[in-house]
C-alpha cells in the first residue's frame, strides 16, 4: 500500500512538474527546438503520469492519499478518485489544443504560458488545502488576465475577466480565512464560519460563471483566443474547488450548496437557450460551455450516487466534446476568418473533413446514443429526478436546447451555397490525429461504458462519504 | 457489456444480428471515411446490401420460429451497458408478433432502397455519406422496433431523428434543404421531450425502464400493469413524441419540406418507415392505451384532424413530392385514429401496406414526371384533368374558402409561428441583446472584444 501511495504521489508530481520542465527547456533553448514538439513531450509526459496515478489509485483500496500540511479539512496533496479522473482529462484537453493550434499561433512565449498554466491546473486538481487553492486560483487568474490582455484586441475582455475574477479571488481569500478560523462543519460554529461558507460559494459562483455572474464567459469566448478560452473553462477549476471546500463538507454548508445548485441549474438551462440564438461559432461554444459546466455543478451538488456519476460523466464528456467543437472552429477560423452563424456559410465543400468532425463532436455533445454524453445524460437525468423533479425537468430542457443549438450551428457553418468547387482546406494530419483521438475516447466510453461508470461510482461514493466524514483520511503510508 | 444472446439459442442470435449487422455496416463504411479513405461505391453498396438482406433473411427465420410458437414473446438480453445503484442500463430486445413482422418489412424495404440508391446516387459527391446515414437509420430502426425497454427505444428513436435530419439536408448547398433539415430536427427534438418525459415517468413508476414492468402477455393481447393515471401520463407523453415524428398537426410543417432530400431517402423516411415510427411506439404500448381512454380519444381527434388538414392542403400542391408528402400525412393521421379507436392489427396492416405503396410512388416519382412529359409531348399538349373531384360538389363560396385555406396550409404554420416560435425567439434574442449590452458596460465600451482572433494566439 505504501508503494502504491508513493507511486501515485510521484506520478502526480511528475504530472505537475513535466509542463514546468517543458517551459524551462523552451526558455533555455529559445528558437532551437520546435515549441510544438516540446509541448507535446511535456503534456504527453503529464498524460502518462496522470494515467499512472489514476491506475494506481483505482488498483488501490480507494482511500484518499493525503500528504503535507493539513488545514480546515484540506491537505496540501490530496489524491483521490476525483483527482485521478480529472488529471488525465485535463492532460487530454491540453494535448489536443497543442496538436491543433495553428502554426502561426505557436510562438515560444505563448507555449510557455500554456505549459505553466497546465502545471498550475494540475497542481490545483491535486490539492484540497484552502490556502493552496487560493494561491493557485490567484496565479491562474493573473496569468490568464495577462494573456488575454496581450492578445490583439483583448483588452476589453481582459478588463471584464480581470474585474470579475478580482472580486472572486477576494471572496475566496476572505472566505477561506473565515472557514479556517471557524469551520462551519464543526459543532458550535458561529456566524464567522457561515460567512466564510457564503463567501467561498460566491467566489465559486463568479469563477464558475453561474447566474448572475456569468457575463465573463461569453466575453472570454468572444475576445480571447479560443485556446485561452478552452484552457480556462474546460478544467472547471471552480467546480473542483467547490467539491473540495463545499461539497466535501456538505453537512456544514447545506444552504450554500442549495443556492449554488439552483443557480447552476438555471445557468445550464439559460446558457443552452441563449446558445440557440448566438450569432457566431465562438458565442455558440461559449454558451454551450457555460451551460454544460453549470450542469456538472448542478449534478455534483446532488446527494444520490447516480447523479454524482452523471455529473462526473458530463464533466468529461461535455469537456472533450466542446474542446473538439472549439478546436474545429479554431481550425476553420485559422483558414478563413471569423465564422458567423447568422446566415449559411457554405463551408462544407471547402472543408468536408472538418464538417464531419464538427458534426461528430456535436453529436457527442448532445447526448447521441453510442457516445459518453448519452450515458452521462442518462445518469444525470435519472439521478436528478431521484433528487428533485424540477432539477430533472431543467436538465431535460437543457439537453433539448443544447441539441438544437449544436445542430443549428453545424447547418449554418457548413450548409448553404458553396463558394469553391473542391476542398481548399484539407485537414492536417496532426488535426486529424487529435480529433480522432478525442472521438475515440467519446465513442469508446459511450459504447463500452461499464468500467468507466464503475470507476465513476467509486469516485461518487468517496465524495459522498467525505460529506459526512470529512476527517476520515489517513496520511501517506498509513492506510490499512 | 457481454453479448449474452450470442451464446444462447439460434433465435436469440438471429435477433441480435438485427443490431449487429447494420451497426457493423455503419462501422465498415464510416470508419474509413473518417480517416479520409472512403470505400468504393460498389463496396459501399455491397456492405450495406449484405447487412440489410442478411437481417431480412434472419428476421424471416425468426418469424417462422415465432409462428410455430403462436407468437409467444421472447426477450433477448444482449447485455448490460452499466449499472449505478438501482439504475441499470441493459440492452433487452423483444421478439413478438409486432416487432418481428415490422423488422422483416423495414429491413426488406431498406434492402430495396439500398439497391435503388446505388444507381440513383451514382457519382453523387455525397454517395458515401448517404449510405452511412442509411446504415445509421437501419441500426436505429431495428433498435427502436426490437426495443424491450424505453431506454433502448429512445436510443433507436434518436438515431432515426438525426439520420432523418441529415438526409433532408443532404444537398447542403441548397438553402431550402438546410432550412428544412433544421426545421425537422427542431421539431423532432421538441417532441423528444415526450419520450424523455415518458422515460422519466416509467422509471419513477416502476423503478426500471423495461416494458415488461408496464405490461405483460403477448402482443396484441397484453395486460397493463400500471395504474390508470400513470398509463395516461405515459401514453400522453408517447403521443406527444409520436406527433412530431409522424408529422401530425400542429407539428406537420416539416414533412412537405423534408422532400428536399434525395428521392431514396424521402421514400424510406417520409413515405415508409420514419413517419410511422410514432404509430409503432403507440402500438407497442397498446395495453396502456386501453387503460388511458383520454389519450385514445386525443389520438382519434388529432389523427382525423390531421387527415382532413393534409387531404385538403395536399389537393392544391403543385409538385409531385409535396402531394405525396401530404398523402403520407393523411394516412399517418388515419393510422393514429385507428390506434385511438382500439384497433391493433388493422393499423399494423395499414402501416405496412401504406409504406410499400408510398415508397413505390416516391421512388417512381422522377420517372413518372418524365413519362408525363413524354405523354404530353406525344399528345401535343397537356392531357388535362384526369379525375373527377368531390370538391366540385361543394358550393362555390365554400370551395373558394377551402382553396384559400389549403393554399395557406390551414394557417397551421402561421399560428405556430406567431404564438409559439416568434415569442420564444424574441425573448431569447432580447435576453441575448441585454447580455451583450451588459458585457459592453462591464468592459467600459460599446462592444466586446471588437475582434475575433483568427490566428488564435496561444494563452
Amino acid at each position: 500500500m505504501i508503494v502504491a501511495s508513493s507511486t501515485c504521489v510521484a506520478a502526480v508530481a511528475t504530472c505537475v512538474v513535466a509542463p514546468l520542465v517543458g517551459a524551462a527547456v523552451l526558455r533555455l533553448t529559445e528558437r532551437r527546438l520546435d515549441p510544438r514538439l516540446v509541448a507535446i513531450a511535456a503534456i504527453g509526459t503529464s498524460l502518462v503520469a496522470a494515467l499512472t496515478a489514476a491506475t494506481w489509485w483505482h488498483l488501490g483500496a480507494g482511500v484518499p492519499i493525503l500528504l503535507g500540511h493539513r488545514l480546515a479539512g484540506g491537505d496540501l496533496v490530496h489524491v483521490d478518485g476525483l483527482t485521478s479522473l480529472l488529471l488525465p482529462y485535463v492532460a487530454v484537453v491540453d494535448l489536443a489544443i497543442v496538436l491543433v493550434a495553428p502554426r502561426r499561433a505557436f510562438a515560444s512565449a505563448g507555449v510557455r504560458r500554456l505549459l505553466v498554466g497546465a502545471a498550475v491546473t494540475f497542481a490545483t486538481l491535486a490539492t484540497s488545502h484552502p490556502a493552496a487553492l487560493t494561491v493557485l486560483w490567484a496565479a491562474s487568474i493573473v496569468a490568464t488576465t495577462s494573456t488575454i490582455r496581450s492578445t490583439v484586441g483583448g483588452r476589453t475582455t481582459a478588463r471584464i475577466y480581470g474585474r470579475m475574477m478580482a472580486v472572486a479571488i477576494v471572496c475566496m481569500a476572505v472566505g477561506t480565512a473565515l472557514l479556517v478560523a471557524d469551520p462551519p462543519w464543526v459543532a458550535g460554529s458561529g456566524a464567522t464560519g457561515a460567512a466564510g461558507g457564503w463567501l467561498v460559494a460566491l467566489a465559486v459562483m463568479i469563477r464558475k460563471g453561474l447566474i448572475p455572474f456569468h457575463s465573463w464567459y461569453p466575453a472570454l469566448f468572444s475576445g480571447a483566443s479560443l485556446a485561452t478560452a478552452l484552457v480556462v473553462t474546460m478544467p472547471q477549476v471552480a467546480t473542483y474547488t467547490a467539491a473540495r471546500l463545499l461539497v466535501g463538507h456538505a453537512d456544514g454548508v447545506p444552504h450554500e450548496l442549495v443556492v449554488l445548485a439552483n443557480a447552476a441549474l438555471l445557468t445550464a438551462a439559460y446558457g443552452a437557450a441563449l446558445a440557440v440564438v448566438q450569432r457566431d461559432v465562438r458565442g455558440l461554444v461559449g454558451m454551450l460551455a457555460m451551460s454544460q459546466s453549470a450542469m456538472v455543478f448542478a449534478g455534483l451538488s446532488g446527494t444520490v450516487p447516480t447523479e454524482l456519476c452523471g455529473a462526473l460523466a458530463v464533466w468529461v464528456s461535455s469537456g472533450l466534446a466542446l474542446t473538439g467543437i472549439g478546436l474545429v472552429a479554431w481550425a476553420l477560423e485559422s483558414r478563413g476568418g471569423a465564422i458567423s452563424i447568422e446566415t449559411l456559410q457554405g463551408r462544407f465543400a471547402d472543408a468536408p473533413a472538418l464538417a464531419g468532425f464538427f458534426l461528430l463532436f456535436g453529436l457527442a455533445a448532445l447526448g447521441f446514443p453510442g457516445t459518453l454524453s448519452f450515458v452521462a445524460d442518462d445518469l444525470i437525468i435519472a439521478g436528478s429526478l431521484d433528487d428533485h423533479v424540477h432539477a430533472g425537468v431543467l436538465v431535460i430542457l437543457t439537453t433539448v436546447f443544447a441539441a438544437i443549438a449544436v445542430m443549428r450551428g453545424w447547418f449554418r457553418v457548413f450548409g448553404g451555397p458553396v463558394t469553391v468547387d473542391a476542398p481548399r482546406h484539407s485537414i492536417l494530419p496532426r488535426e486529424r490525429i487529435a480529433f480522432t483521438a478525442l472521438l475515440a475516447i467519446l465513442f469508446g466510453l459511450g459504447l463500452w461504458p461499464g468500467p468507466f461508470v464503475h470507476s465513476l461510482e467509486r469516485v461518487a461514493e468517496s465524495l459522498l462519504a467525505s460529506r459526512h466524514h470529512p476527517a476520515t483520511t489517513a496520511p501517506l503510508g498509513e492506510h490499512p | 457489456m457481454t453479448l449474452d444472446a450470442l451464446t444462447c439459442d439460434p433465435v436469440s442470435a438471429l435477433v441480435a444480428w438485427q443490431l449487429i449487422a447494420p451497426a457493423a455496416a455503419l462501422a465498415t463504411i464510416g470508419l474509413p471515411a473518417l480517416v479520409g479513405r472512403s470505400l468504393s461505391e460498389r463496396a459501399t453498396t455491397r456492405v450495406v446490401a449484405f447487412a440489410f438482406s442478411s437481417c431480412f433473411v434472419a428476421a424471416l427465420a425468426v418469424l417462422v420460429a415465432l409462428a410455430t410458437s403462436s407468437f409467444a414473446t421472447r426477450v433477448v438480453h444482449l447485455g448490460t451497458l452499466f449499472a449505478v445503484g438501482h439504475h441499470t442500463a441493459s440492452i433487452d430486445l423483444v421478439a413478438d408478433g409486432l416487432s418481428i413482422p415490422y423488422v422483416c418489412f423495414s429491413t426488406g424495404l431498406c434492402s430495396l432502397v439500398n439497391a435503388f440508391a446505388g444507381k440513383y446516387l451514382h457519382r453523387e459527391p455525397g454517395f458515401t455519406r448517404f449510405f452511412i446515414l442509411l446504415a445509421l437509420f437501419g441500426t436505429g430502426m431495428n433498435l427502436m422496433v426490437l426495443a424491450g425497454s424505453i431506454d433502448v427505444l429512445f436510443a433507436g428513436w434518436e438515431f432515426l431523428g438525426i439520420s432523418s435530419a441529415l438526409l433532408i439536408g443532404f444537398f447542403h448547398e441548397r438553402r431550402n434543404a438546410v432550412d428544412a433539415a433544421l426545421r425537422a430536427f427542431v421539431t423532432y427534438r421538441i417532441c423528444d421531450v415526450g419520450l424523455f418525459g415518458a422515460s422519466v415517468v416509467i422509471h419513477r413508476a416502476t423503478g426500471t425502464g423495461d416494458f415488461a414492468s408496464l405490461f405483460s402477455g403477448d402482443w396484441p393481447h397484453a395486460t397493463c400493469l400500471v395504474t390508470g393515471p400513470t398509463a395516461v401520463a405515459i401514453t400522453l407523453l408517447f403521443a406527444f413524441a409520436a406527433l412530431g415524428k409522424s408529422a401530425q398537426v400542429p407539428f406537420s410543417g416539416w414533412l412537405p419540406r423534408a422532400m428536399e432530400g434525395p428521392t431514396p431517402s424521402s421514400a424510406i423516411f417520409y413515405g415508409a418507415l420514419s413517419i410511422h415510427a410514432g404509430a409503432y411506439v403507440l402500438l407497442r404500448c397498446e395495453s396502456l392505451l386501453d387503460a388511458a381512454p383520454l389519450t385514445a380519444w386525443l389520438l382519434v381527434a388529432v389523427g382525423i384532424g390531421t387527415a382532413l388538414h393534409a387531404s385538403i392542403v395536399g389537393s392544391v400542391q403543385t409538385d409531385l413530392k409535396s402531394m405525396l408528402a401530404y398523402s403520407s400525412m393523411t394516412q399517418a393521421g388515419i393510422i393514429l385514429a385507428e390506434i385511438g379507436f382500439g384497433f391493433r392489427l388493422l393499423p399494423l396492416v395499414h402501416v405496412v401496406s401504406h409504406a410499400i405503396l408510398r415508397s413505390l410512388q416516391i421512388l417512381r416519382s422522377p420517372s413518372a414526371m418524365h413519362d408525363r412529359h413524354e405523354l404530353a409531348a406525344a399528345l401535343g399538349g397537356h392531357p388535362g384533368p384526369s379525375s373527377w373531384s368531390l370538391v366540385r360538389l361543394l358550393p362555390p363560396g365554400l370551395s373558394r374558402h377551402l382553396y384559400h385555406l389549403a393554399l395557406e396550409r390551414g394557417f397551421e404554420e402561421t399560428v405556430v409561428s406567431r404564438f409559439v416560435v416568434r415569442p420564444l425567439l424574441t425573448a431569447l434574442v432580447t435576453a441575448d441583446g441585454i447580455e451583450r449590452r451588459w458585457i459592453a458596460a462591464l468592459g467600459g465600451r460599446t462592444g466586446v472584444g471588437g475582434r475575433h482572433d483568427h490566428d488564435g494566439g496561444m494563452p
